[in-house]
């Protein structure tokens, strides 16, 4: 399916609320809502048109505002993609955890927990991962975080 | 140029001196070992230098070049560096056993020769069970692969020492049958009379060409006695980090590794012995040709080791119980039928 | 397995550990076996962590092509394409024809040489200690023709945004040639030797079956999805750079074991050494780069570009906020993805299995760690 007439079927058959990003790249974009994240999921991963049954990407941004986490999920059957991300509260971000539709999501959402510190609900392992088990200084992906031993390089 | 007459030699101008018959035999006993003890020494070294420049070549490099001639001093150099490494004992393990495993490996590996035919006249001993000595002796190194695993105080070594046992145990069973289709033609256990049964036809009368089926029997179980690839999951690098000698260095370590090629020339020497005609042969000197056929054995087993892959234990183990050893009997009876009524 | 009701047996958790010779790279397994066989199994990773995405944003595009050839260093440059993909298509760069098909012909040899080691580590792991050292010889051959072109032989920053670095010298061409007509000969070698061997047949089929839901729920690419009977290629099914002018095949087997991987990978480079052929054939004269300047900025927005990597997919996710810097990187590698569903394909194998499974698979650890 091309990327209007995704965007047509996704908004004609999700109940929730989508916002749509205007990007000029030939995948379609969209918004989900926090609280809607799983039942978005579990409708693109079901329906027989749409059938993303891949998730290829899981991660997450720190925009100086917001937290934002991304996912990039692909359909083997059909050959097409869809892009969307949810928006976070800065101080306190939880997100959903999307395990029970795809399996993948498992290692995506402990290191998003690990290095920017965004909680993930339901997961059943969320443990150090990429850092030392004796880490104990902050989420080092967020665009505040100084460690102690940063030198900056010089401008050029 | 046959050895057997200078021996003879040395042995009555003992005599002449006059010590007494019983302090001459043991005298001379003595000095027999030590040579033994020395041939062997010097073929291990020869063999660990002759393994890899032939693992080199069929990988298509050149092994080592660079000590000595195309590398003959490098095993030399190994010892020597070997010798004056640090002896390690894991803070845990149990001591004893962790310094006895290599020491029976070792003294196991070279007990087998009392009975091993080097040539016409060339035997130290001529027992009547000769075989049956040899067989016994290297089962004894099973014990000392556990005392290994054991001792070490090391989940890789022991999972070593298990497999290798295990491994060891099921392959004897194949071995002990094949050697037995060789023991029922020829009448008796005795090295000297294998070999003398086979001198018909110019030397050639060759108990492989009645009983090929026994002598493919013994190469594969022999391969498994070694612990040599296709069947060394006791010392796979890869999977256990050289299994049940992880633990062992310097001087204990090259105990392991010369031994298991001491190991490989005595099974390849009962193969010649049993097999292939042992010393007979038509015109060079009788140790000469046994030279010949064992170093051949050799280089078949070593073969074996550069091209195949590694089996899993436990396909390890279905072949030894569910192929080898229904082909060993089929093997034993086929002998005894031919040897009752085509009088072999 | 029968259980030995009078007898107390315990667990044995065995450690292998991040020194091993047959984890590739470091990664740590704690594995919980009854026996010899595994009932679970734990990856611990973070060994080989660099912070190549916190690095990232502190770099100017053009001094991050050197970190993304670490990011994964046995396919360096097709890990630098991905990058300079993804920057390209922020900016909508327009590179020149000679450069595109510079791209394809480095990338291609770099699968292939990837292959050629696996296959050789592959054999390694399970005991047969000579294709290996078959298969590092003609890794050298691929390994010379870099050399010849940027000077290095494993991470190479050729592959520039606007195009290549610089052109390919004279006796490249030839050189190529002549390789492509010795690979074809030395994959049936490789095959003699391995693929109707009875123990290698022992060791490799019906064991690591990824089913197809595995596939789906762990979103496994690359060579183990398409063992397991899932066709998909980024080459073909959703086309980057100019891959809609070669003629190939995507080989795919139903086996779903480590012997249909291995066979994936073989078949895999007779492809790659195909399309190398038609790309020589086909490059034109001209331009290798278009001019960029240090001051290169990128149109503000955000970017996901893949490409199809000898291990799955390559998804480079760029935020790009205008300025002269990544706002935010994010590279996926397929290894991550593999080791994530390890732990599932092993249960109720041996260790030996694990070793074949974890070969087969193809997994390098800079990839899960960054």
């Amino acid at each position: 399916m091309t990327k209007e007439e995704l965007i047509a079927h996704i908004t004609e058959n999700f109940s929730g609320t989508l916002e749509i990003i205007e990007t000029n790249q030939p995948e379609p974009y969209f918004i989900v809502k926090a609280d809607e994240l799983r039942d978005f999921s579990r409708f693109i991963h079901d329906d027989p048109q749409l059938m993303l049954n891949f998730l290829m990407n899981l991660s997450a941004v720190d925009t100086g505002e917001r937290f934002e986490t991304v996912y990039n999920v692909c359909s083997y059957r059909h050959k097409h993609r869809i892009f969307f991300k949810v928006y976070l509260d800065h101080d306190q971000p939880e997100v959903d955890s999307v395990m029970k539709i795809w399996s993948a999501a498992n290692w995506y959402e402990r290191e998003v927990w690990e290095l920017f510190g965004i909680l993930v609900h339901d997961h059943p392992n969320l443990t150090r991962f990429l850092l030392p088990e004796d880490w104990d200084q902050g989420y080092p992906m967020r665009k505040d975080w100084i460690g102690r031993d940063v030198i900056p390089l010089p401008e050029r | 140029m046959e050895l057997a007459p200078i021996f003879t030699w040395l042995y009555n101008r003992l005599l002449t001196v006059g010590l007494g018959l019983e302090l001459t035999d043991i005298i001379s006993l003595a000095a027999l070992a030590v040579i033994v003890f020395g041939f062997l020494s010097v073929m291990a070294l020869f063999l660990v230098w002759w393994e890899r420049k032939f693992a080199g070549h069929i990988q298509q490099r050149f092994g080592p070049m660079m000590t000595g001639w195309h590398g003959v001093l490098q095993t030399i150099a190994d010892a020597v560096k070997l010798i004056q490494k640090e002896d390690i004992v894991p803070a845990a393990a149990d001591r004893k056993v962790f310094f006895w495993a290599p020491v029976i490996v070792f003294v196991c590996s070279f007990a087998a020769y009392v009975v091993i035919p080097f040539g016409n006249g060339l035997i130290v001993s001529d027992l009547n069970i000769g075989i049956l000595y040899v067989i016994a002796i290297t089962t004894f190194t099973i014990i000392s692969l556990l005392m290994a695993g054991w001792a070490s105080n090391n989940k890789y070594a022991l999972l070593g020492g298990m497999r290798s046992a295990a491994q060891a145990v099921s392959y004897e069973v194949p071995m002990v049958l094949a050697v037995l289709g060789v023991v029922l033609v020829t009448g008796s256990m005795s090295m000297n009379d294998i070999v003398k049964g086979q001198s018909a036809w110019g030397g050639f009368h060759w108990n492989i060409v009645f009983q090929p089926l026994g002598f493919l029997i013994y190469i594969i179980a022999a391969t498994a006695e070694s612990n040599r690839t296709p069947f060394d999951i006791p010392e796979a690098e890869q999977e256990l980090v050289a299994g049940y000698n992880v633990e062992y260095s310097g001087m204990k370590f090259a105990m392991f590794f010369l031994a298991e090629f001491v190991n490989m020339f005595t099974l390849s020497a009962v193969a010649t012995t049993l097999f292939l005609g042992g010393w007979n042969g038509p015109l060079l000197p009788s140790w000469v040709w046994f030279l010949i056929k064992t170093l051949g054995m050799v280089l078949v087993f070593m073969m074996f080791r550069w091209t195949y892959p590694r089996l899993r234990v436990d396909q390890l183990m279905e072949f030894a119980w569910k192929a080898l050893v229904p082909l060993a009997f089929v093997n034993l009876i086929y002998v005894g039928i031919m040897a009752r009524w085509v009088n072999w | 397995m029968a259980k030995t009701r009078d007898l107390y047996t315990e667990e044995l958790v065995l450690n292998m550990g991040p020194h091993h010779p047959s984890t590739h790279g470091v990664c740590r397994l704690i594995l919980k076996m009854d026996g010899e066989v595994i009932t679970d199994c734990i990856p611990v990773v973070g060994y080989l962590h660099r912070a190549i995405e916190k690095i990232v944003e502190n770099r100017t595009y053009a001094q991050c092509i050197p970190i993304m050839d670490r990011f994964e260093y046995v396919t360096a440059m097709m890990c630098d394409w991905a990058f300079c993909l993804a920057t390209e298509k922020l900016t909508k760069l327009e590179i020149p024809e000679r450069a595109e098909y510079l791209r394809v012909i480095m990338g291609e040899l770099n699968r292939i040489a990837s292959h050629l080691l696996c296959i050789g580590v592959t054999a390694l792991d399970l005991g047969a200690l000579t294709p290996f050292l078959y298969t590092f010889r003609e890794r050298e051959l691929i390994l010379d023709l870099f050399e010849m072109t940027c000077g290095q032989r494993l991470t190479y920053n050729y592959i520039r945004i606007g195009g290549v670095a610089r052109d390919i010298p004279p006796e490249f061409i030839p050189k190529c040639r002549e390789f492509l007509n010795i690979i074809n000969p030395k994959i049936d070698d490789y095959e003699k030797i391995l693929t109707e061997n009875p123990i290698w047949i022992a060791r490799n089929k019906g064991v690591g079956i990824i089913p197809e839901q595995m596939v789906y729920d762990y979103a496994i690419s690359g060579p183990s999805a398409r063992a397991s009977g899932v066709n998909y290629d980024i080459r073909k099914h959703d086309t980057y750079s100019i891959y809609d002018r070669f003629d190939f095949d995507i080989p795919v087997f139903f086996g779903c074991d480590s012997y249909d991987r291995y066979r994936a990978r073989l078949a895999e480079m007779r492809q790659a050494a195909r399309i190398i052929g038609q790309a020589l054939d086909q490059m034109p004269e001209g331009e290798v780069r278009v001019k960029v300047t240090a001051a290169f900025k990128t149109e503000p927005g955000e970017v996901y570009s893949r490409i199809e990597n000898s291990r799955g997919e390559m998804g480079i996710h760029l935020i790009s906020d205008g300025s002269k810097k990544p706002f935010r990187m994010r590279a996926r590698g397929g290894s991550y993805n593999h080791l994530m569903a390890v732990p599932e394909i092993v249960k109720g194998l041996k260790i030996a299995d694990l070793v074949a499974v974890f070969a087969s698979l193809d997994i390098i650890m800079p990839e899960i760690d960054r």
